[in-house]
């Protein structure tokens, strides 16, 4: 790691707390803008390791959710040990999606919706566990450890940030690890990655359960926070739509693309679209969603900074989708 | 029970004739651009919500008013083309992603429009029992549009197989580069083929009106029972779209009839999985790649 980004984070820590740790309200909405960039993260690893595009993260954010809820209530789970738990339900949750891997794109990401969908109706009809339509209620929030009280505005902050921080460390590792070069070759080339000995299939699973893991384990964060869950809450099609937009606004090929992009989507959207708009607010997503894709389709980031990349020695090799295009 | 059953599989049948308009529209894009437009359910909700206002406010019958959605809907469905075709790279997946964006934008706009109450037509014609043989009970509305569901997927065949824009619309998903050498330009038959998915999605909308509730939601929904019905059928099978939206029908008031109305959407999700997962190229597709 560089300098320049440990500074962001120590400031995160550090400067943050100073500066908002009175203000609640603030603070609850980067609480939930953190949470949103934790399922972007998730989001933008699948698709940007595994080359998988998914519209069906709420499957994973809701299973992570119940999991961790259910634990801490009915079984009496310490809350954190919960939540980790919260994310492997999630991830085992990805192993029952798994036929999915063999769809190509487009019939993935549906395939994950469908999966969703069903995971939202089962949630609602097994009574017995979930409680079913009327949901759970008083669900142990974050404790209190060495004195310091978790479940207060300013300990949630510190704990989606340390997740978000853990899940870009594990992001890091995975995309500079030999596994990852072969996930980038992979896209560039499933066949002929294949072809070299590279259990593609099984790779891709694996990004498909470390991303579920992540999505789990942020859902379970925002279950302790809220208190409440009900199924059409935890599986709900925001959780699946906000991180494409974000991460496809930030630049889902790039690591802090999806979490800037949750960030600056979601207090855009509380602060500015929601008072301009009471009603259909969200209409702004599709709106953004459309004009990325159409005007920047690599997102916000690459956007920004091409304005510098001339100053830089210009690289020999074309990328992928020019060679692609000069194929075609 | 056995008359539930069979009472079921009428119902079922009928529900597929409109299940077959609201899919219809999908197909067709799907078959011949490879794009899957995502709006689709929007589009229809949009005519759907046209022809309430025709009503609510204006008296106007909701069937008087298809015209009126129809247009609505084809300006909307070629402003969506518009769109995406000016996406260059990686088509298949931007598109995806973009027709998301603008159901996202649709579903709000009829959220602010309409507000998010629960609408039904009034015209007590529609909801006019029709019984026949003593044993099989409908409303006007069903057997209406599962007729208007029949009729305008023989048409699309025919257009699409016999016609001379259907053959070039064809050419044109099988080969562009030689369609154009042949004297057809793929933009006016990819424009074409927009418009009728729009004429589709209109009908289908008033249909729905009609024949079920609405609400701003509901889009969504749409568009996945027009995929799943279009992934059952197989890639740009026309035929297959009328025996898959059957199918799901069927299946669906089954459940309704044989477990719980709680689990209906529930068994199309699960037929779309199985299909996907056993019979990717769909029952009557020609061998298409998804896996």
């Amino acid at each position: 790691m560089r300098a320049f980004p440990i500074a962001i984070v120590a400031a995160c820590y550090l400067v943050v707390p100073v500066v908002l740790g009175s203000n609640d309200y603030i603070l609850s909405l980067v609480i939930a803008a953190l949470t949103l960039a934790a399922i972007a993260l998730s989001w933008a690893l699948l698709g940007n390791l595994g080359g998988m595009v998914s519209f069906g993260h709420a499957a994973f954010f809701g299973v992570g959710a119940y999991t961790s809820a259910l634990l801490a209530k009915d079984l009496g789970v310490p809350v954190f040990l919960a939540m980790l738990a919260g994310g492997a339900g999630a991830a085992l949750a990805s192993v029952v999606t798994m036929p999915a891997l063999r769809l190509r794109g487009p019939y993935f990401a549906l395939a994950i919706l469908a999966y969703a969908q069903i995971f939202r109706i089962l949630a609602n009809q097994m009574t017995g566990v979930t409680g079913g339509a009327g949901g759970i209620l008083s669900i142990p929030p974050l404790p209190t450890v060495f004195g310091f009280d978790f479940s207060s505005k300013l300990g949630a902050y510190l704990v989606i940030l340390t997740l978000l921080v853990l899940g870009i460390l594990a992001y890091k590792a995975i995309r500079d690890s030999y596994w990852g070069l072969a996930l980038k070759a992979m896209h560039d080339s499933e066949d002929a990655t294949r072809v070299i000995g590279v259990p593609s299939t099984r790779l891709k699973a694996a990004m498909l359960v470390v991303s579920a893991f992540m999505a789990g384990v942020a859902g379970a964060f925002n279950a302790h926070v809220i208190g409440f869950l009900e199924p059409d809450y935890a599986f709900a099609g925001t959780w699946s739509v906000i991180p494409v937009v974000a991460a496809i606004f930030g630049g889902y090929r790039t690591l802090s693309g999806p979490i800037l992009g949750a960030l600056v989507i979601y207090l855009l959207d509380q602060l500015l679209f929601k008072t301009l708009m009471p009603q259909g607010h969200q209409i702004m997503f599709g709106v953004l969603l459309g004009a990325m894709i159409l005007f920047s389709p690599s997102g916000l980031l690459p956007l920004l900074t091409k304005p510098f990349a001339r100053f830089k020695p210009a690289k020999r090799t074309p990328t992928p989708e020019k060679r692609h295009a000069a194929a075609a | 029970m056995s008359e539930l059953v069979l009472q079921s599989l009428y119902a079922g049948l009928l529900a597929g004739g409109y299940y077959a308009l609201i899919a219809l529209g999908l197909t067709l894009i799907f078959g011949t651009m490879k794009v899957i437009n995502l709006a689709h359910g929007e589009m229809v909700l949009l005519a759907a919500y046209i022809a309430y206002t025709a009503e609510s406010v204006y008296g106007i019958n909701p069937v008087l008013a298809i015209p009126l959605a129809v247009a609505a809907v084809v300006l909307t469905s070629v402003m969506v083309y518009g769109l995406v075709s000016r996406i260059r790279q990686d088509r298949e997946l931007n598109s995806l992603i973009l027709t998301f964006g603008i159901g996202i934008v649709l579903t709000n706009f009829v959220l602010m429009v309409w507000s998010a109450d629960i609408r039904s037509t009034n015209v007590p014609w529609f909801n006019e029992p029709v019984v026949i043989g003593e044993a099989f009970y409908s409303t006007s509305a069903q057997v209406l549009f599962f007729l208007a569901g029949l009729g305008l997927t023989a048409a699309l065949w025919w257009w699409l197989g016999r016609s001379w824009y259907g053959r070039a619309l064809r050419a044109v998903a099988s080969n562009r580069n030689a369609a154009m050498l042949m004297g057809v330009n793929p933009r006016t038959t990819e424009v074409i083929s927009f418009v009728i998915a729009g004429l589709l999605a209109g009908i289908a909308g008033v249909a729905l009106y009609t024949v079920a509730v609405i609400h701003p939601d509901l889009g969504h929904n749409l568009t996945i029972k027009a995929f799943v019905i279009t992934v059952l059928a197989g890639l740009g099978s026309i035929p297959g779209v009328l025996v898959g939206a059957m199918l799901i029908g069927v299946a669906e008031y089954m459940t309704i009839t044989l477990a719980s109305s709680a689990l209906q959407e529930l068994t199309g999700m699960v037929m779309f999985l199985l299909v996907l997962f056993i019979r990717p190229s769909g029952l009557f597709g020609s061998r298409g790649r998804v896996g």
